[in-house]
């Protein structure tokens, strides 16, 4: 059986990616298996998606823990411990990364013996939640690693995915596809089925037993008030608002009220602060900012900034 | 909330609402809410019907700092009748000091609102349930893939609605269904405008009775828009008249804002790729015109 996950952001189009790849896999005979994984499923919010396929019929069930082949869609992932893109991944496993870095780069980032493959990307893109095509790209190339999917069934499954799109973006996730399919030829096969995985070899995890309780103990009730803070939605933004404090005219009212997520707070000295713990980067303060004091910086950069800045 | 709201200034600094909800970047529904919030305060039990913002509180997380119940989709209102009396049994046998009693607030989108929850509703309604019913109109199903409701406008293409005709029916008129009941308070919002938005939730907050606050959400998921452009639509609803700012009280319906000039509802409409094949491949004059002639006789039978 082969395990494939696709890890990405939500507006990546990975759901998509993974029902292409799915409905590829079926127009070559296979049981297949694809489902999006449900939750925040928001622009820009780590989100993941996997495909089983196999020759007889399926009867695993659930997230993929053992993967074949990982595919991440976002470099910008690979340090949010909530996208889990490494999960189950072993010396087996192959990992095709979006990334313009060498594969040897991110083998020793990521201290891993994983066979990794990079699909370079295709432009200097500075939003990543709109990176174009992202989806599709990474359908193509996972076809071809995986060696079982011809081009001819890998196009049937784009049309017939894609069916919604007018016919010029069609064309473009069509050729966008079948020019990563082409860029991983070296690389044709590498990804093996991986062995059923048996009832009896179940390892239950390391959890921890709960007594049962009565209902008023054990309902779900929430006493403390706005845990949601414990929340870090920050990992969604793709895209970071600065505040020009030199620019800044202090109307606080009108940034603090308009954030929809209570993000910008008044500090003691009157100037409004981002709390980027939680900012999902929607950039409507940028947008209302009366001076324009508020500039939209990629999140990638803004981070390597703070890091050198910290080093 | 001890003194008066009247200019932007006067808007709360500090907000209740917690950060890290699973609400979209840019939502418009949680913007008008954090701000109604602002005014409630937390002396509040919020009845939460399924909907997008059934997600607020996943356990163990939850933005409020007072109490939250999820109910079904079309018994919000019933279960507020239950809180409602709740509350009033404690208070009678002096188990709850007057100053502990909270505001029965009812939480639902419009697919709740405008369909599914309008009979529970209504007969909350007639039994003179004191409470407020927020309602975030996104016009449409937004939490499963905005397929469409009775909020959606004519003409936008939802989820069941991709012909390039979009959605064939009219967007339902709520304020008046709710005015109908004659209620002790209807009201439309939109959190673009703050101020008329705080103006109004302090005065629904000093009244008691069935109360609408009916605020338009603009939804970057739905109508697919960039989620900075939240506020600008949801100013250019205003301005082009789509969404009238108005309140029903003692019998009469005041409108708080006359666009003048008003600005063509194509301005609006542009904006949100749910109304594009209304422009591309090419324009749609026919429809255009009547979307324009629907809120002209709105506006003119408003001036009469």
């Amino acid at each position: 059986m082969y395990r494939i996950r696709f890890h990405g952001r939500g507006g990546q189009g990975i759901k998509t990616a993974g029902r292409i790849l799915g409905t590829a896999f079926f127009e070559e005979g296979f049981e297949v298996q694809d489902a999006p994984i449900y939750g925040a499923e928001r622009r820009g919010a780590p989100m993941f998606a996997y495909v089983r396929a196999a020759r007889a019929p399926i009867q695993e069930r659930g997230v993929i823990t053992h993967p074949d082949l990982v595919v991440v869609a976002d470099e910008t992932l690979v340090p949010v411990p909530a996208a889990n893109l490494m999960l189950g991944v072993t010396a087996d496993t192959v990992l095709l990364l979006n990334s313009g870095e060498t594969p040897d780069t991110w083998r020793q980032r990521l201290n891993t013996g994983a066979t990794v493959i990079a699909l370079p990307v295709a432009d200097a893109i500075t939003d990543r939640a709109a990176l174009p095509h992202i989806g599709t790209r990474c359908t193509g190339a996972a076809a071809r690693l995986l060696g079982v999917i011809s081009r001819a069934a890998l196009e049937r499954a784009l049309r017939t995915e894609l069916r919604a799109l007018d016919d010029a973006s069609l064309k473009a996730n069509l050729d966008e596809a079948f020019r990563a399919f082409d860029a991983m030829a070296a690389h044709e096969g590498v990804v093996h089925e991986g062995a059923a995985i048996s009832a009896r070899a179940y390892e239950a995890p390391d959890w921890t037993d709960l007594p049962f309780e009565p209902a008023r103990v054990a309902a779900p009730d929430i006493f403390a008030p706005a845990t949601s803070v414990q929340v870090r939605t920050g990992l969604w933004r793709t895209m970071r608002p600065v505040i020009d404090y030199a620019h800044c005219h202090r109307c606080v009212w009108v940034c603090s009220t308009l954030c929809p997520d209570s993000a910008i707070h008044v500090r003691a000295d009157g100037a409004p602060e981002i709390d980027y713990e939680h900012c999902k980067g929607c950039l409507v303060c940028a947008a209302v900012c009366p001076p324009h004091a508020i500039q939209a910086v990629p999140e990638h950069e803004a981070a390597k900034i703070e890091a050198g800045g910290a080093g | 909330m001890s003194d008066a709201i009247r200019r932007m200034k006067d808007l709360p600094s500090t907000h209740l609402l917690g950060t890290g909800t699973p609400m979209c970047a840019g939502c418009g529904g949680l913007e008008a809410l954090h701000q109604i919030y602002d005014v409630l305060g937390t002396n509040t039990v919020f009845v939460n019907a399924a909907g997008c913002m059934t997600l607020l509180s996943v356990y163990p997380f939850t933005p409020f700092r007072g109490s939250w119940l999820y109910t079904a989709m079309a018994c919000a209102p019933a279960g507020a009748q239950g809180v409602r009396d709740a509350l009033d049994i404690l208070l009678t046998s002096k188990r709850l000091p007057p100053e502990d009693d909270l505001q029965t607030i009812v939480l639902t989108g419009d697919g709740a609102a405008y369909g599914m929850g309008l009979s529970s509703t209504s007969a909350a309604i007639d039994r003179n349930l004191d409470f407020l019913y927020i309602c975030y109109d996104n016009e449409g199903y937004g939490n499963t893939g905005q397929q469409s409701s009775p909020a959606t406008p004519h003409a936008a293409q939802t989820a069941t609605n991709t012909g390039s005709r979009g959605f064939p029916g009219y967007k339902k008129d709520l304020f008046g269904i709710w005015a109908a009941h004659r209620p002790a308070y209807v009201a439309t919002v939109i959190g673009a405008e703050p101020l008329d938005l705080a103006k109004k939730i302090e005065k629904a907050k000093s009244l008691r009775g069935p109360r609408l606050i009916l605020a338009l959400a603009p939804c970057p998921t739905g109508w697919d828009f960039d989620p900075a452009e939240s506020v600008e639509i949801g100013r250019l609803a205003v301005r082009s008249g789509v969404w009238p700012l108005k309140e029903y009280i003692d019998g009469k319906v005041i409108h708080n804002h006359v666009p003048h000039p008003r600005a063509p509802v194509e301005e609006y409409l542009k904006t949100q790729g749910r109304f594009a094949h209304l422009f591309s491949p090419e324009r749609n004059d026919a429809l255009l015109g009547e979307i324009q002639a629907h809120i002209d006789a709105y506006w003119a039978a408003v001036n009469k």
